[in-house]
């Protein structure tokens, strides 16, 4: 028995990460959705996260935690720097502005010395645990319950119902945008110095227009209901592939058609609490 | 009493006969190749080259009787893919030997993971530099750029009595990109001045805002790092743009593809080798005749080094005796692949031993001889 | 040389146009954010080498018929995919996902039908001639394209704006609650312009694999970021932005690489978006509209 745990292990594990980071990033777009901003600069940030830790590794021999840590640092400074001017924009504007960063970003990394170019930073130590991303993950979902109830939630709330009445309320709208933003650049950038140290490699094509979009649809696939449904949707289109890896050829095919059938059948993604109730009752009646 | 003795004799043979055919196990290889997606171009050629190598080992009795088998995977040239498909031949399918993956970023990603799991990797379209430099467990019969291109250059430069050159490459694909940082050494080395250096993206059709810059300048050559594809459209375009002068091309270049879509505009490009489809040895006719049989299409330079590479790792395997445990068994194929010499579709091949870096030991790279085409009425030929 | 890479932007331009085109009519009729566009495109081009190399047909025939096998292609992802999702009032941006799965869908199945391998028209099938006019050149290929495109795109202005259709068609654009108060089939006007935008898009998609005749499954996936931008740039959901839009791309790239450093031109079409949504997010021609995530 032990020997199949072991051997799924070796199999898997690297699965397992994966899934944990895409969850992270599930997170980080959640936390700008449930705000009401629609940012695609998730992946962007991500990049920025891993090669600053992947640096901080490589070339300053810093120790794992504290390269995390500049890899969340640095994107949440970005994050506030351009969060500024960039925020004023809503809806599908702010999202292409977001996405138009993300692109100039990886062409940014592709033509640094630093960055190593379209060539990337390889030999980065595997440093990355089980335990590092459970913590985190556990970290970060105590924290969204918190928030929930707290005054930052329910300003992120009513900023998302409608803007104009919540400053005419008195919140700081600017403020709380401009938080929900850093903080959600901050996690994709610690997800991406996790990703770094189990993938010994990054690239400037990782963290371009499709990982962006990609993030996207994971969270809206799983529900924007709660935080919840984010990580559920990352989690099963990470998985997916791997499932459907007997298809072969067609395997991208079938995922493409699971999507639209989702869309098109559970229009607030997988993870529909009002589905569920609904559900409930009728098993009950 | 004679029955007894002709049941037991027959009993013998019997019992020899299975024993033998017990014996006869099969050998498992893994392939991990981009199969889908935009790199799927490369991967295919290359598992078809795999496949291809593998049934004629087989006709032939397979090695040391033993069918070879081939458990193929797609790692979708994504890093994430590439590692997960490693982990699953490594620990799941229990393979002999990793070939692959396509791209030299997936090979970054994905080959630490066999040197730990002490599984020899073996790429054939890995060119970038380092790969080697990850561990005694990697192998690679892609000749690099670093022991062709000067070659090219200088019988470039003899040919077309070249005094300047404009450089353009792929900035955004490691394959490329190396190209161009060797070229850019080569030039330096022999003392070419450079007017300009542009580039392009993977995947661009459009290179005329380049080119028109380049004409500019009057090159008496274009040295140009990128795959057939843009090549081929580079060229064309230059030749529409009124650019008359050759091209001098990396491996990149070396494909049917280019001559399908640039035709007779590729007349007098140059480019470095191992191969070519019309290389004349005996080999190689054979390998493009069955090739193009059984695919409908001509192999390009990734099948061909993809077929050698089989070949090589069965001539590896005729030298051992395979134990049944799969970590010596492992180590034994390792152990024999250095000493390996053929004569494959790309000519002769031997191993050589990647420089040491500073305390790790390396891997294997390709010692081949390097020859230099030049195109001419629509293929490449022999450039004396 | 400026000359000439005025000419370069010009043919590179119109081809942006013409996808960007499609691309915006959907966004200002449907209000989706169409991200199978790219597929359509691609299913265009594969059309067009069909009919060329099984029935035989030259190309100045296959390219309409090709037209209007993308045209019914987007018909029927609107039928299918976009339909049950106007009826159920969906979170706005789901159509935008289904529409990725329709893109993932179709092209990784024309993938696993006709292969990875880059396919082309055979020989012969595309006009060779480049012709030198003073210090320009440009080829017989160029020329049809700039042409085409500018036919295909001032037809569309003048049905928009002088036939009956067109009224109805904008007035859908405006408002498609009070278009169907006025008596207007905002259903069919919807079947209408989805066929419209995805023919344009293929024909996008032909005269771009004429002109690198290189056909592959991915070719529509690049131009996307490059269709987003100039329809930001242009104005969302204007017609005439997008023309205007996708030749300002065409000569913002062109004239970076010219003039400055051809290693950050997949930068120009995003650095641009990004600033011109910071001065003027309404871009050229557009309105802005009021939405919420």
């Amino acid at each position: 028995m032990t020997e199949t745990l072991q051997v799924f292990w070796a199999t898997y594990n690297t699965l397992v990460f994966t899934v944990g980071v895409h969850a992270m990033l599930a997170l980080s777009i959640f936390l700008t959705l449930s705000c009401g901003l629609l940012s695609l600069g998730n992946a962007a940030f991500m990049g920025i996260g891993a090669y600053t830790a992947a640096l901080a590794t490589l070339r300053l021999g810093l120790p794992f935690g504290e390269a995390l840590a500049l890899g969340g640092l640095l994107p949440g400074l970005v994050a506030l720097v351009i969060g500024i001017p960039t925020l004023r924009l809503s809806g599908v504007y702010l999202a292409m502005a977001t996405l138009g960063f993300g692109e100039v970003v990886r062409v940014i990394f592709l033509n640094l010395e630093i960055t190593g170019g379209s060539m990337g930073l390889n030999g980065i130590p595997m440093k990355t645990q089980l335990w590092h991303i459970l913590a985190i993950l556990a970290v970060l979902v105590y924290g969204f319950v918190r928030i929930r109830r707290s005054k930052i939630g329910r300003s992120f709330e009513a900023i998302k119902e409608d803007e104009t009445a919540a400053k005419a309320m008195g919140i700081n709208t600017t403020a709380y945008k401009l938080l929900a933003f850093v903080m959600g650049a901050i996690i994709a950038g610690v997800a991406g110095g996790l990703n770094a140290h189990f993938t010994f490699f990054v690239s400037p094509r990782e963290y371009g227009f499709d990982p962006a979009v990609d993030i996207l649809t994971g969270a809206i696939f799983g529900g924007t209901g709660s935080f919840v449904g984010p990580m559920i949707g990352s989690a099963i289109l990470a998985i997916l592939p791997e499932l459907l890896r007997f298809l072969q050829a067609f395997r991208l095919a079938v995922n493409g058609l699971i999507l639209i059938l989702v869309v098109i059948y559970l229009p607030n993604g997988i993870w529909d609490r009002k589905l569920f109730a609904r559900l409930r009752k009728k098993g009950a009646a | 009493m004679q029955r007894k003795i002709v049941g037991t004799l027959y009993g013998l043979v019997a019992a020899f006969l299975v024993a033998a055919t017990a014996q006869a196990a099969e050998v498992r290889l893994g392939v991990a190749e981009a199969l889908t997606g935009a790199v799927a171009k490369y991967g295919v050629p290359i598992k078809n080259g795999f496949t291809l190598a593998a049934e004629e080992v087989n006709a032939r009795g397979g090695v040391n009787g033993n069918k070879l088998v081939l458990v193929v995977e797609d790692e979708q040239a994504k890093k994430e893919e590439a590692i997960n498909v490693f982990k699953k031949l490594i620990y799941q399918d229990k393979v002999l030997a990793i070939f692959g993956p396509t791209l030299s970023n997936s090979a970054f990603a994905a080959n630490p993971i066999a040197n730990q799991a002490k599984v020899v990797v073996f790429g054939t379209s890995n060119t970038a530099n380092g790969i080697t430099d990850m561990g005694p467990w990697t192998f690679r019969n892609s000749i690099m750029e670093a022991d062709v291109l000067p070659v090219t250059v200088r019988e470039a430069v003899k040919k077309f009595g070249i005094k300047k050159v404009a450089v353009l490459y792929g900035n955004d694909d490691a394959f490329t990109k190396s190209g161009y940082d060797v070229f850019k050494l080569v030039l330096e080395a022999q003392k070419i001045p450079v007017t300009s250096t542009e580039t392009f993206a993977r995947g661009d059709v459009d290179f005329r805002a380049q080119l028109t810059k380049i004409k500019g300048q009057n090159p008496d050559a274009i040295i140009c790092s990128a795959l057939a594809e843009e090549a081929a459209n580079i060229i064309l375009q230059a030749r529409n743009l009124g650019i008359t002068v050759p091209f001098v091309g990396g491996n990149g270049f070396n494909s049917a593809k280019l001559f399908e879509i640039a035709k007779a505009a590729a007349d007098n490009t140059i480019m470095g080798g191992p191969w070519a489809a019309e290389s004349n040895t005996a080999r190689n006719k054979a390998f493009v005749a069955a090739y193009t049989k059984k695919y409908g299409a001509e192999p390009d330079q990734f099948a061909a080094q993809a077929y050698d590479a089989l070949y090589i790792v069965a001539e590896a395997l005729k030298a051992v005796k395979l134990t049944g445990n799969l970590e010596q068994d492992r180590k034994l194929l390792r152990d024999a692949l250095p000493a390996v010499k053929i004569e494959g579709a790309t000519g002769s091949f031997t191993f050589r031993k990647a420089p040491a870096k500073a305390g790790v030991d390396t891997g294997y790279d390709a010692r081949q001889d390097a020859h230099i085409f030049i195109a001419r009425g629509g293929k490449f030929v022999l450039m004396k | 040389m400026i000359a000439q890479q005025l000419v370069n932007a010009l043919t590179l331009g119109s081809v942006y146009a013409l996808f960007a085109l499609g691309f915006t009519l959907v966004f200002g009729v449907l209000e989706v954010i169409n991200l199978s566009h790219g597929a359509v495109f691609m299913a265009g081009a594969y059309a067009a080498l069909l009919l060329v190399t099984k029935a035989n047909l030259g190309i100045w025939v296959a390219l309409p018929l090709a037209m209007l096998v993308s045209g019914a292609l987007g018909l029927l992802i609107d039928q299918v995919v976009l339909k049950p999702l106007r009826a159920r009032r969906a979170h706005h941006l789901m159509p935008m996902i289904a529409t990725i799965g329709v893109a993932t869908l179709i092209t990784n199945a024309i993938q696993g039908i006709f292969g990875a391998e880059t396919s082309r028209f055979p020989f012969g099938t595309i006009p060779e001639e480049s012709f030198q006019i003073g210090a320009i050149r440009i080829t017989e290929l160029q020329i049809a394209i700039v042409i085409i495109s500018s036919l295909l795109m001032l037809l569309l202005v003048a049905i928009l704006k002088h036939t009956r259709l067109g009224k109805a068609v904008r007035a859908v654009a405006e408002n498609p609650q009070t278009s169907y108060l006025l008596g207007i089939n905002v259903e069919a006007v919807f079947c209408l312009v989805s066929f419209t935008a995805a023919a344009l898009g293929g024909g996008a998609g032909v005269l771009i694999g004429l002109s690198f005749n290189s056909i592959f499954p991915f070719m529509g996936q690049a131009l996307i970021p490059k269709g987003v931008a100039v329809i930001i740039l242009g104005g969302l959901g204007d017609v005439r932005g997008a023309m205007v839009g996708g030749l300002f791309l065409g000569v913002a790239e062109v004239m970076s690489v010219a003039y400055l450093s051809s290693d950050y031109r997949d930068a120009v079409a995003f650095g641009l978006l990004f600033l011109i949504l910071l001065v003027r997010p309404a871009g050229l021609f557009g309105r802005v509209m009021e939405r919420k995530a």
